[in-house]
């Protein structure tokens, strides 16, 4: 077996120019089917990401809640009063969703403004969430990631230069939820930075644009609430459909650890959590798990109202979206099972799209790799008539028929399986050309590798065994005389 | 049958029969004869004669359609196409008039090529190169082991294929026109190598030629005329290809272009 490899390699070498054109065939074949996976894949999981991206996997608990749990969904009950703040706070944050500001409220320590010296600090931060609910809600099954959140209006100051921004006091998690970022400078804050509550800051790409220019922000400083922040990192979106603009509530932003803000406005709350599903199709559940969770760890009796509020981004868009209240709230209640229905159906119709554009893709690929086979078989059924004397010469120095055949199949297999090695190189090449062009995720599968690897091989057995075949039943006397 | 007196090789009413165009040939009509260790068999006769048949039969190409062939013993007419493979590589050597010798391959791969064959053994590719290269010396032509058939003369091409053909130390040599396309100077080195191999190696030696000077070189001559021998003779006065050698060397001029 192994001299068999030998000689058909030296009988390939010796027609260098044959054997690359063949090769070239196959290299075709093998990269189209590579390439065709990887944007079949790629498109799958552009659409999972788009869904993603949309929030159809996205949950956001917010302290507080506007809506009677007992009233009817028709919006006809009474609301309390810190849900009409709450309503309005989606017009006004600033102005009246702070409990310091409400007269109502007790409390005996020196508000951050007093402590920090900027008349901004502390203003709009809420009250009923927890870092520990965050903390418990991480342990639901189901759950991929959670972010912490707290947003407040702050000034930005860089040496002269003071930008009024949106800052977002968060998790290090946050990147990973918000799937269209991309760190064009630095990073985001880790881990550690944020067991520390370090004094790091996150630039928006438009606040960083604000602030410094062209230069680079990374290392330099901004200060916020007085405070010194060292800038790690810039962020920007790699979506090609929005940029960025001054007042969007990404990127016209600053993120700092929320451990941060908490040590420096001495506050314990959060305005919000955002969650996201791993599968689409467990929003649901899990936003009922939260619910129970939450009403447990708060100790909210049967007949309570939820003192949080938990939405979908879809909800949520609803909510937002300059609806009147009384409408977003008749809609968003008579909705109550819209998720279920419209995201989990609409995520396997994309499914099942995806997987007929995979197979269409990989149809052609197969086409591809067909005709790549058959240029195999017409170049070793070409050899074998060229190679009719080289045959007779082999049979007459005591090769069997059996060692003719196994050359020349042999010779097939290395050509496809040299073919489709470079086609693998080739269509790793082409995929990630392809996703950079497309900016889709082109992910190629170790799997995938193997699969066309093999088909190349067996493409080169099937295709080399009908000329080895011819090649071993050549007379001897017959092949040594053939001019 | 029994042993034929420990004849090499036993042929026994032997006839080839195929069909041409639908028209039956008959290109060896019986044949019978032995030929013993050591002998170098010139086997002569017209173009059509049935000596090439009866080569190929004998080397184990091809199978007699009627009678018996015993190779060293051994009736080979009714074995499998791998065993007289086997045969072929183990005890046979041949030398063609075309030397068929594998293009743009060197002559060391070309001589190392029987032993890619050599089922049995498990040869080592160093000791291959090793057993080529003692072949080719023994040729004269150690130093043209990295060339290409086409970068050799024909009568290296010759030598190349006759180091090929004794490289796994066969019996028998059979030669099939082996001076059919060199020149008469080329063509006594090659009978040189010959009757050293005989000499010095006792190995068996059938020699096909339509030349009657060339079959002066062997030990016995057999005439072939339609299919049949027609003459069967010790070779008393037989050329000496060394001596003819000498003598050229001592001329002058060498009258070879």
């Amino acid at each position: 077996m192994r001299s068999s490899l030998a000689i058909a390699v030296r009988a390939l070498r010796r027609n260098r120019l044959q054997t690359s054109l063949t090769i070239v065939g196959m290299t075709i074949g093998v990269a189209a089917v590579l390439a065709m996976i990887a944007i079949g894949t790629g498109a799958e999981a552009a659409i999972t990401d788009q869904i993603r991206a949309a929030g159809m996997n996205l949950i956001v608990v917010t302290a507080g809640n506007y809506k009677m749990k007992s009233t009817d969904d028709f919006g006809g009950g009474a609301v309390e009063p810190s849900a009409a703040l709450r309503i309005l706070s989606f017009l006004e944050p600033v102005l009246l969703a702070h409990p310091e500001d409400d007269p109502m409220e007790k409390h005996d320590h020196p508000t951050a403004r007093q402590r920090l010296g900027d008349s901004e600090a502390g203003l709009g931060s809420a009250a009923t969430l927890t870092a520990a609910d965050a903390a418990a809600i991480r342990g639901i099954r189901g759950v991929q990631y959670v972010a912490e959140g707290l947003h407040q209006n702050v000034h930005v100051a860089a040496g002269e230069k003071r930008w009024f921004t949106r800052l977002h006091g968060t998790d290090p998690q946050l990147p990973l939820i918000r799937r269209a970022w991309t760190f064009g400078r630095g990073r985001f804050f880790n881990a550690g930075e944020q067991s520390r509550a370090e004094q790091v800051a996150v630039l928006g790409s438009v606040a960083a644009e604000r602030l410094f220019g062209d230069a680079n922000p990374v290392g330099r400083e901004v200060s916020i609430w007085r405070q010194p922040f060292r800038v790690v990192g810039v962020v920007t979106t790699a979506s090609w459909i929005v940029a960025p603009a001054p007042g969007d509530d990404q990127f016209d932003a600053v993120y700092i650890p929320f451990g941060t803000v908490h040590r420096l406005l001495n506050l314990a709350k959060l305005n919000d959590i955002t969650i996201t599903a791993a599968s689409t199709g467990e929003v649901s559940r899990i936003m009922s798990d939260v619910t129970s969770l939450l009403r447990a760890r708060h100790a909210i009796g049967e007949d309570k109202p939820d003192d949080f509020t938990v939405t979908t981004q879809a909800r949520q868009a609803l909510a937002k979206g300059g609806m009147r209240p009384d409408v977003a709230r008749a809609v968003v209640g008579n909705v109550s099972g819209l998720e279920k229905v419209t995201l989990e159906q609409l995520g396997k119709t994309l499914d099942r799209a995806t997987r007929t554009m995979t197979a269409l893709l990989a149809g052609i690929a197969a086409v591809s790799l067909l005709v790549g086979g058959i240029g195999i078989m017409n170049i070793m059924l070409l050899s074998v008539t060229e190679r009719t004397r080289e045959i007779g010469i082999r049979r007459a120095v005591g090769a069997r028929a059996r060692d003719v055949r196994s050359q020349f199949v042999l010779e097939a297999v290395a050509l496809s399986v040299g073919g489709g090695l470079v086609g693998v190189i080739v269509g790793l090449i082409a995929s990630s050309g392809l996703a950079h062009y497309l900016r889709w995720s082109a992910t190629i599968s170790a799997g995938a590798v193997l699969v066309s690897v093999g088909v190349a091989a067996a493409v080169g057995i099937f295709f080399g065994w009908y000329p080895a075949r011819q090649a071993a039943r050549l007379d001897p006397i017959q092949s040594l005389r053939y001019e | 049958m029994s042993r034929a007196e420990g004849a090499l090789i036993a042929v026994r009413d032997v006839t080839k029969a195929y069909a041409m165009e639908g028209a039956p040939v008959h290109a060896l009509r019986g044949i019978t004869l032995d030929i013993h260790r050591g002998e170098f068999v010139a086997v002569v006769g017209p173009s059509g004669s049935g000596k090439s048949t009866f080569m190929h039969i004998l080397g184990c190409l091809d199978r007699p359609t009627n009678g018996r062939y015993l190779l060293d013993g051994r009736d080979v007419s009714d074995l499998s196409d791998d065993e007289l493979s086997a045969i072929r590589n183990r005890q046979i050597g041949f030398v063609f008039q075309g030397f068929n010798l594998l293009a743009r391959t060197s002559a060391v791969e070309n001589v190392e090529l029987p032993l890619l064959y050599a089922h049995r053994s498990r040869i080592s590719p160093a000791e291959r190169r090793r057993r080529a290269m003692i072949a080719l010396a023994a040729v004269g032509l150690e130093d043209r082991a990295e060339h290409h058939p086409n970068q050799l003369s024909g009568g290296q091409q010759q030598r190349v294929a006759i180091a090929r053909a004794l490289l796994n130390d066969p019996a028998i040599l059979f030669a099939d026109e082996p001076t059919g396309n060199l020149d008469s100077r080329t063509s006594i080195e090659v009978m040189e190598i010959f009757q050293r191999l005989k000499e010095d190696r006792g190995i068996t030696i059938v020699l096909i030629t339509h030349e009657p000077q060339v079959a002066e070189y062997g030990s016995r001559i057999i005439r072939f005329k339609d299919g049949r021998v027609v003459s069967d003779r010790p070779n008393v006065s037989r050329r000496a290809a060394a001596d003819e050698l000498a003598a050229v060397a001592l001329e002058p001029e060498d009258a070879d272009a």
